[in-house]
């Protein structure tokens, strides 16, 4: 890390008193974007500790006249919170899970395997990375709700979302990235002791890119539990709803005070995600 | 002694064809699943959309083929240009507002040494957030009667009470501030990370020359992530073009059509009217626009992606 000792500014330029304004005024600015990153964190939990009636009361009140912490309780029973954190964890770690297995094997193929027509099917993948989502989203839902052949229907089903989930451009590309970068004589060494493909792909190539893997494992979890559209179609069933799903169909059904409590319940463990990824975020991971 | 000979022959002629079918077989066994997912998941619905468009395609499927119908029917709609022209104002709005904020929030953060990663972190906390649920909080923020609490503050400062979301001429504003809110966090992060890979010598040497600190991030900084520039500014164009969520969940469209998209439009001609087929000559359009967009971004990644 090159900034350890200097920024744009040099240490001694950082502690001249142009540079001092400099980095006040850099300070100030951060500070009030602070503020407006945790307001809606802020507001909704402040609204979640009022009463039904101080929520809808006119005037500037900031802070409740009396937590009612209750709210927070009364809103994970009657959300079922329990429920619609099990319906995400389901089908977001599935996703992942088929993100995973796929993209991995297939990364493998393609840096080590040599298959045929390699080039045109790397150029295809990357091509599906910039392709837009609405240009497929109406022939995808007619086929996944209606299955030709088998004549089944996703709706409702989990498989209906972790199928299209187990597709991502980009963990292939950065996986055969990864899978490039393991030094050849590792696998010939290997070869030579009568280690087949399979073999050398699970005790090899999977272990020495485990940490990448759960880095991009928790990248794509916290993206799929943020997905609304295609969840919002698949899942009619309320009981089969993810938070976002949840949360938007429920909007007008309990008070409001409820409806922030439960806002910022759901809040909690992409918050918790952010801590661990925001320094595990490299310019590489970003296709 | 011969007959080692001819079948040592026949070995050597045989196993290497043989080795490499069975290598070819073992590689596409491990293509296999992604294969079949990527041409039933994108590739074929690609090619269905632009065939679904000639067709008339309800709830049951097709009910066959209908020329230039779609066409001519979402040419025909009024709503065709305002959607369109609403969905260039809010790539221009957020190419205004939203992309230089990352550029400037990285720039600062970098320069802060000790909390550097505190700042770090909390600019990235709402990139996580559902977007669904971050724009139900914003909502209520947006409210427009006098209960909302941005009309309290105004009051509070002697200002009049807005509508908000409600007004024609905030209602796109005020999404790409919520947009903005909700994604500058990752977009910080890229350009940290592409900022702590310039070396150290580059600005050493500016600054020994005599320029200023806003010099260098001006002459050198920015000419240095420039390429990471270009390719988030196309991939914003992609992704705001298809803006759907934030004006699904919060204004429906409206009010009077002020934040009507392309893509609201195929979400209702597809699954309120069920009309497939007309949703399809929508999509169609957009995939004519975004694929410039498109092509320019997998030229952009060529050198990431290793395809020369």
């Amino acid at each position: 890390m090159s900034s350890a000792n200097r920024g744009i500014m040099s240490d001694i330029e950082w502690r001249s008193p142009t540079g001092r304004i400099i980095v006040g005024g850099c300070l100030l600015l951060l500070l009030l974007v602070s503020v407006i990153v945790f307001f809606p964190y802020f507001f909704s939990f402040t609204a979640g500790l009022k009463t039904s009636l101080e929520i809808v009361r006119p005037g500037l009140h900031l802070f409740p006249d009396k937590a009612n912490w209750n709210n927070f309780i009364e809103a994970w029973n009657r959300f079922k919170m329990i429920r619609i954190f099990q319906n995400s964890v389901i089908a977001a770690g599935g996703g992942v899970i088929g993100q995973i297995i796929v993209s991995s094997m297939m990364a493998y193929s393609l840096s080590r395997l040599n298959p045929k027509g390699k080039k045109v099917i790397f150029a295809s993948i990357l091509v599906s990375m910039a392709v837009p989502g609405i240009a497929f989203l109406i022939p995808r839902y007619v086929f996944m709700t209606n299955v030709p052949i088998l004549h089944i229907s996703a709706l409702n089903q989990w498989w209906g979302l972790w199928i299209p989930y187990a597709v991502s451009p980009f963990m292939i590309l950065v996986l055969k990235n990864a899978f490039d970068n393991i030094p050849k004589d590792l696998f010939d060494a290997a070869q030579v002791d009568g280690a087949s493909e399979a073999r050398m792909f699970l005790t090899f190539a999977l272990p020495l890119t485990s940490s990448l893997i759960i880095v991009l494992g928790m990248i794509a979890f916290v993206g799929l539990w943020g997905d609304f559209l295609w969840p919002y179609l698949i899942l009619r069933n309320g009981d089969l709803q993810t938070v976002p799903v949840r949360l938007y169909t429920l909007t007008r059904s309990f008070g409001q005070n409820l409806f922030m409590a439960s806002s910022f319940i759901a809040m909690i463990p992409p918050t918790i995600a952010a801590i661990f990824l925001s320094r595990r975020i490299r310019g590489g991971l970003t296709f | 002694m011969i007959d080692t000979a001819a079948s040592l022959s026949r070995f050597k002629r045989k196993t290497p064809r043989r080795v490499i079918w069975k290598r070819q077989g073992l590689a596409f066994l491990f293509l296999a699943p992604g294969l079949i997912l990527f041409l039933l998941m994108i590739w074929y619905p690609t090619v269905q959309t632009v065939l679904f468009s000639f067709q008339n395609v309800g709830l049951t499927g097709s009910k066959g083929w209908v020329g230039l119908n779609n066409f001519d029917r979402m040419f025909g709609d009024p709503q065709f240009i305002i959607a369109w022209r609403n969905s260039i104002v809010f790539v221009l709005l957020s190419l205004i507002m939203g992309l230089a904020v990352p550029i400037v929030l990285a720039l600062m953060i970098n320069e802060m040494r000790r909390f550097a990663s505190v700042f770090q972190l909390i600019v990235y906390l709402p990139a996580l957030i559902p977007s669904a649920v971050g724009l139900l909080i914003w909502r209520l923020i947006y409210q427009p009667e006098q209960t909302g609490i941005l009309n309290s503050m105004l009051k509070l400062v002697g200002l009049p009470p807005q509508l908000w979301l409600s007004d024609p001429n905030l209602a796109k504003p005020l999404i790409i501030v919520i947009m903005t809110w909700l994604s500058a966090g990752g977009s910080t992060l890229i350009y940290l990370s592409a900022l702590r890979e310039i070396p150290v010598e580059f600005l050493e040497a500016a600054e020994l020359d005599g320029f200023s600190p806003f010099q260098r991030v001006w002459y050198v900084v920015l000419p240095l992530i420039s390429s990471r520039i270009q390719i988030m500014l196309v991939l914003q164009i992609i992704i705001v073009a298809q803006v759907f969520t934030e004006p699904f969940i919060l204004t429906q469209g409206g009010p009077a059509s002020a934040t009507m998209t392309p893509v609201l439009e195929i979400y209702n001609a597809a699954f309120v009217n069920s009309d497939f087929g007309l949703a399809s000559a929508w999509s169609v359009s957009m995939l004519v626009v975004l694929s410039i967009f498109s092509v320019i971004y997998v030229w952009l990644r060529r050198e990431d992606t290793g395809m020369n």
